[in-house]
């Protein structure tokens, strides 16, 4: 175990160099310049324009750049912001917001969605199911956006019952809108995955034979469809804590809560490697991160799997 | 008489009429299931009973209806499955018609089951010892005492010991045993037993914490030659009553599992086949019910371990007076187990009665039919047609085939000194599969290769086909070592030396309609046309007596003998010389294996084909080989002709084989 351990880590060092490097040289290949930008309407001072290009290394080769990135990195060093802000403490704001916001969608769409998928797979083919089937589909199939404008106008604006925006120190009541609408998709997967497990599960010869010992309907349920069942749920369930992370960029856009999604695009619009680097960077370690937690629960879950 | 007294002989007669009436009596009994919209009816009109006790076997082909009647019973129907009429009584109660909490109160406690596929009927999650502990606690037994039925209560007060109370039914502890063995070696000593340690040793033996009682120490002590009110003191005082965990492990080590206080704390992939059904076996019997129900409990397990398991769930179910209900499609041990055989065909009963009755004088045509085909009953190498004399013209171009064989020479297949080794995971030290095994097949003959699972036959198999490489030793096809062939020559090798493999589920490629599984080896090695490879694939399903039909159809739409029958007429597509057959008729019923065997053997005879058959069952190899080579652990025990091995076993393993063949000592009322 302490072996696989150790290998899984060492193996997020090339996962890590390789994302970063891909990173930056789309942040590298972006159309236009920068630096030029910085001036908006006004004319390009060359001297200045040359001083802020050394001072962020933008005037080295791409590659030189790349790795006077890392070696900051190393020691924590990310560098300023144009705005001259250090990349830090911009990180420092953004991500408690998003976890926040993560956390609240992850608890969301755990809850009622196994609840749903188990109402689903025990009531297989009655009209409970069908309705679930139909909203889980029609969740599926309508983007992100679609679903938050709708929310947001008819709960924010014509209602009154919610905040219709977060701002800046979002609390429970600002994000709760926000949260059902970002896991609203992986909800509705997770209700179909639950019911599917479920009623695949259901006709398991071991299932039978609990019955046939003479135990309740409830105790077969519990202890050998349902256990069996979310085996699949709860992998699928931390794989998407990263997914969540990263996929509130829509989200944090509609609802204008100032974030990792929203920062990273303005970062992205004012084409600051520096920044878009370190966020991803971060993002890419929650996720491998993320993975590697949901391998060794998968172990703990299932005791056929041993990792040697 | 008071009115009092009067009431308490009539419930006493009353109570021996319940106990001399059938356990379980089931009459006209009908099940359909729900398909596309349509009733098919799986069992019409089902009658049989089952007394108090008694063992009955249903025995059937797969889709006779057997098992549907057996979940009938237990309530558990699969899918759309229903009982539409006739009746089912439990003890003289209906169970037709009863709600789900009143079946969950009978299941358990009242019928047990012992299921058919030990690989999928236990929970991969949940410990063993916690699967065989929900059975306990859903029928709330008392883990302390046994629980006995009348009948085995009063068989075993009929014994040298008269139960008093029920206190006398306590099991032993693992807390009482260390006590009860020094109490037990000293009173050994103070009353002068001879032999005190080899008694000692049986004592170990025979006390298992939470399945041997405080009376049957008792018994033990007085036979050993205590006296009998010592015997009965040191059983009072060091056996006081199992705990839950030593009941579990009590109950396992019953089900006859080694060990099995740790066994109980593992999970069900740490078992092998055999160790699960075991496990199965103490759930079934957990909570002593009445009735067994046992569907197909050994289908899926060596004969050598069938036999083991069959002899242990005897003696159990015999000894707490268990009456079972047995499920088989294996007329053989159907006969050799259950006082009573109920033959069903189609869904419907066509014939039951005492076991030697039907096996001796059946009456029903598919009985009949049954009783010839059983492989456990025939005794004799099966005659080709072309000896019955049907094929006369057939018979002259194998005369002509034969000359030019002759040149060649007469082993097609040798093996010599092979030995493969495996690296097994965290252990230093290799394992040897197969271990210097050599022989050779002579051409136009079946040679059988035979031993338990394990034994490396497969590997043996896989190394002659050259999908293995052998650790030494060589594998030669007409002179020429096959470690060598490479490219053409490879090819070559796997046109004449092809497999028939033991699934004929696994082994046809599900996408893939059967023309173009037959046709696939003819397309690869790029033989003939469109046209002429479809004339072909014509011939070779008329040749394994398939209609043509087939051709547009898949896999699943066939039954298991048709596609075995697919399988060997793909393996014969490209003319080869020599088949492996690789298990190619365990998975089949006895009728199919049947057809399929004759069928191999008739196109042996019409094509001087070579056999290498892989099998555990024996009485397979007496239908087709013509010389058999025993292996055990890897090694080559016992190498002769079939009627020597047969007849003049050499060795012990052997004769364990030999008699593990189901109804093999059984006598046919057949000429």
């Amino acid at each position: 175990m302490g072996k696989y351990l150790l290998r899984r880590i060492l193996q997020m060092i090339p996962v890590v160099l390789g994302t970063t490097l891909l990173i930056y040289a789309l942040v590298f290949a972006l159309p236009g310049d920068p630096v030029a930008a910085m001036f908006g309407d006004k004319p390009v001072n060359q001297a200045v324009a040359a001083q802020i290009r050394s001072e962020y290394n933008l005037d080295k080769p791409f590659i030189v750049q790349y790795v006077l990135f890392l070696k900051n990195a190393l020691t924590l060093n990310f560098g300023n912001t144009f705005a001259g802000q250090p990349v830090v403490s911009v990180i420092g704001r953004a991500f408690p917001v998003t976890v926040k916001l993560a956390l609240m969608a992850f608890v969301f769409e755990g809850v009622f969605g196994v609840i749903f998928g188990i109402i689903g797979g025990l009531t297989k083919g009655k009209w409970s199911d069908n309705v679930i089937l139909v909203l889980s589909l029609l969740l599926i199939s309508v983007p992100t956006f679609v679903t938050g404008f709708i929310l947001q106008y008819l709960f924010g604006v014509k209602w009154h019952v919610l905040p219709a925006t977060a701002g800046a120190n979002p609390g429970f009541m600002d994000l709760l809108m926000p949260a059902v609408v970002l896991g609203s998709v992986s909800m509705a997967s997770i209700i179909r995955l639950t019911r599917t497990e479920i009623t695949s599960n259901i006709s398991e010869d071991y299932v039978r034979t609990a019955r046939a010992k003479g135990m309740s309907n409830r105790q077969v349920i519990l202890r050998h469809v349902l256990r069996n069942s979310l085996i699949p749920v709860v992998t699928y369930l931390g794989a998407d804590i990263g997914g969540l992370m990263g996929g509130a960029m829509i989200t944090e856009r509609i609802f204008n809560i100032q974030g990792v999604g929203n920062t990273l695009f303005q970062a992205i619009l004012r084409g600051e490697g520096t920044l878009v680097v370190s966020i991803v960077t971060i993002l890419v370690m929650i996720f491998v991160i993320c993975s590697l937690v949901v391998d060794m629960l998968y172990a703990v879950l299932d005791p056929r799997i041993r990792y040697a | 008489m008071s009115q009092e007294e009067n009431m308490a002989v009539k419930a006493d007669q009353q109570a021996d009429v319940a106990s001399s009436g059938p356990l379980l009596e089931v009459k006209d009994l009908k099940v359909d299931f729900t398909s596309d919209g349509r009733d098919v009816h799986a069992v019409r009109d089902a009658s049989f009973s089952v007394y108090p006790g008694q063992w009955v076997a249903i025995v059937g082909e797969s889709g006779s209806g057997k098992s549907t009647c057996a979940m009938s019973v237990l309530g558990l129907l699969p899918g759309t499955g229903r009982v539409v009429d006739g009746s089912i009584r439990l003890q003289g109660r209906e169970l037709v018609g009863l709600g789900r909490k009143e079946y969950e109160d009978l299941r358990g406690s009242h019928m047990g089951l012992v299921p058919q596929d030990p690989m999928s009927n236990l929970n991969p999650v949940w410990r063993i010892g916690s699967q065989v502990k929900e059975a306990l606690v859903a029928n709330k037994m008392d883990v302390s005492r046994e629980k006995r039925s009348r009948l085995a209560q009063e068989l075993a007060s009929s014994e040298d010991i008269k139960l008093r109370s029920s206190d006398d039914e306590l099991f032993i502890s693992s807390a009482d045993l260390p006590g009860l063995l020094k109490a037990a070696r000293q009173v050994l000593d103070e009353a002068g037993v001879p032999n005190p340690d080899k008694v000692m040793e049986t004592f170990k033996g025979e006390w298992d914490v939470g399945s041997e009682t405080r009376w049957g120490v008792a018994r033990s002590l007085i036979r050993a030659g205590v006296g009998e009110d010592r015997a009965w003191g040191i059983a009072k005082a060091h056996v006081t009553g199992s705990d839950m965990n030593d009941r579990i492990a009590g109950l396992l080590s019953e089900a006859g599992l080694p060990d099995a206080a740790t066994r109980a704390r593992q999970y069900p992939h740490e078992f092998s086949g055999g160790m699960r059904q075991r496990a199965l076996i103490a759930i079934g019997l957990a909570s002593r019910p009445d009735l067994l129900i046992a569907d197909e409990p050994t289908s899926a397990l060596d004969v050598t371990v069938q036999k083991k398991i069959l002899d242990h769930l005897k003696g159990l179910t015999d000894s707490l007076g268990t009456a079972v209900l047995f499920i088989t499609h294996d007329l053989g041990l159907a006969a050799e187990r259950a006082q009573h055989i109920v033959v069903m065909y189609k869904g419907q009963v066509v014939e039951s009665g005492p076991s030697l009755e039907v096996l001796q004088h059946p009456q029903h045509p598919y009985t009949k039919r049954l009783v010839q085909a059983a492989p456990s009953l025939a005794s004799q190498r099966i005659i080709s047609a072309k000896q019955r004399g049907q094929d006369a013209e057939r018979l002259m171009e194998h005369h002509v085939k034969g000359e030019s064989t002759l040149e060649r020479s007469e082993h097609v297949i040798t093996v010599e000194h092979l030995t493969k080794e495996f690296k097994l995971p965290r252990k230093r030290e290799l394992f040897k599969a197969v271990d210097d095994v050599s022989f050779s097949v002579k051409r136009g003959t079946t040679l059988a290769i035979v031993g338990e699972s394990g034994s490396g036959k497969s590997t043996v198999a896989n190394m002659v086909l050259h999908l293995l490489t052998p650790t030494s030793g060589t594998v030669t096809y007409e002179n020429q070592d096959i470690s060598g062939f490479k490219g053409h020559e490879l090819m070559e090798f796997r046109r004449h030396v092809q497999p028939v493999f033991q699934n004929p589920y696994g082994s046809l490629d599900p996408m893939y309609s059967i023309y173009r599984s037959i046709e696939e080896p003819l397309r690869i090695h790029r033989i003939g046309d469109r046209k002429s490879r479809e004339q072909r694939v014509r011939e070779l399903l008329d040749m394994v007596e398939m209609p043509e039909s087939v051709m547009g159809r898949y896999p699943n739409e066939l039954s298991g003998g048709q596609r075995q029958r697919i399988a060997i007429a793909r393996a014969m597509a490209l003319n080869p010389d020599v088949i492996i057959c690789d298990e190619a008729v365990s998975a089949l019923d006895v009728l199919v294996q049947d057809q399929v065997l004759r069928l191999l053997n008739d196109l042996q005879a019409e094509r001087g084909l070579s056999y290498l058959f892989i099998t555990h069952d024996l009485a397979v190899v007496r239908q087709i080989a013509d010389e058999v080579v025993v292996m055990q652990q890897g090694r080559l025990v016992e190498h002769a002709t079939t009627d020597e091995v047969f007849d003049h076993p050499q060795r012990q393993y052997t004769r364990d084989l030999l008699d593990a063949i189901p109804g093999g000592k059984l006598r046919l009322g057949l000429d």
